[in-house]
């Protein structure tokens, strides 16, 4: 599937995480990243992140009041952030989901045109970090990846900044009944039968493997399976005092702020 | 204010919400967990749309401009923007 050869200097490739950081810094973070790469000041990226306190991303697009119950957020210190790219809105549970970012130069031979075919490629990466664990997963147009038919991955990108942006989920553990909660769909729009049925359609791996999964085993295969998928070697690295600084700004000037996150 | 959503088959959720004066568009967002890229287009795309009448003809015009551009929508096709913009009309 993947045709395109790197440069023989192009395949290292930056690795950071497992960082714990909140909502507003996540997602600071993979922006100041961007920037910078696509300046070539830093190595293309992986980066693995988890979210305290657990939170709520959502889609660039999508209306903050239609799709979360914002009081029960409150309630619970459950922050909410608006992501930068599009797609739905995710549970980002503190002890039961691990992100990954790929934040990639736009000039690499792996960033096709084709969004779709991008899609593929890097779910590809986590579809072989699952094989580590013998679970068969497959991608599911649009930006799913899902084991027997339910989704065990969700995923987005962009190509702002210069630089192309695939941020996505693997739930590890997540209390999945809390997620529909905390999303407006299972309150107001659907019954309780039905939130059962949304249940239904999701999984994770803990229930896959019949057995509790590490962050840490979880981040050693997803490494693995972005490594043989991509051909690159992940260098164990760190943001530069550079990217801290732009992410702590971006933080406060604009995933902090009403004006970003309750644009829509 | 009108609204209406639509959920495509196989594809993501566009939901709209604006006012009518005069007969034409105003204060209208269009939403959803769809992919639009660069994403900033959607606040060109809604400064289009202001200030149209909303029919299929005018509709069909603004929408085939905007997307005959760089714009790529993915998860709904372009003709359903227009048909939740109808939808609302309608509702």
């Amino acid at each position: 599937m993947i045709g395109n050869k790197l440069e023989p200097n192009n395949n290292r490739w930056r690795l950071i995480g497992i960082n714990i950081n909140d909502a507003y810094m996540n997602m600071a973070i993979d922006e100041a990243i961007a920037k910078f790469i696509s300046k070539k000041r830093v190595p293309n990226t992986i980066r693995f992140y988890r979210w305290r306190p657990s939170a709520v991303s959502i889609g660039y697009f999508q209306s903050i009041t239609e799709e979360v119950n914002l009081d029960l957020c409150n309630k619970l210190k459950i922050d909410v952030v608006r992501r930068n790219t599009g797609g739905g809105a995710v549970y980002h549970d503190t002890d039961g989901e691990l992100t990954y970012s790929t934040i990639i130069d736009l000039d690499n031979p792996f960033i096709t045109q084709d969004i779709m075919k991008s899609y593929e490629i890097i779910c590809s990466g986590l579809i072989l970090g699952l094989k580590k664990f013998s679970i068969t997963a497959e991608f599911r147009p649009i930006n799913d990846i899902v084991v027997d038919g339910k989704k065990i991955s969700g995923n987005a990108q962009t190509r702002r900044f210069d630089s192309f942006l695939q941020h996505g989920t693997i739930l590890v553990d997540s209390n999945i009944s809390k997620m529909f909660k905390v999303l407006k769909i299972s309150n107001e729009k659907i019954s309780d039968k039905m939130i059962k049925k949304a249940e239904e359609r999701v999984t994770n791996l803990k229930k896959l493997l019949r057995s509790s999964v590490s962050f840490e085993e979880v981040f050693q295969a997803l490494k693995m399976g972005f490594e043989e998928t991509l051909g690159i070697t992940l260098d164990e690295g760190k943001l530069t005092s550079e990217e801290q600084k732009l992410a702590l700004k971006l933080k406060k000037e604009k995933y902090l702020k009403k004006s970003w996150n309750f644009k829509r | 204010m009108y609204s209406a959503e639509l959920k495509i088959p196989g594809g993501k959720l566009i939901r709209v919400k604006f006012s009518k004066r005069e007969d034409k568009i105003s204060d209208i967002m269009i939403s959803g967990d769809f992919f639009l890229h660069p994403e900033d287009g959607i606040e060109e795309l809604e400064r289009r749309l202001t200030g149209t009448k909303i029919d299929l003809k005018t509709l069909k015009d603004i929408i085939r401009n905007f997307f005959s551009e760089e714009y790529v929508l993915i998860g709904a096709k372009p003709d359903d923007i227009i048909r939740v913009i109808l939808l609302a009309k309608k509702a």
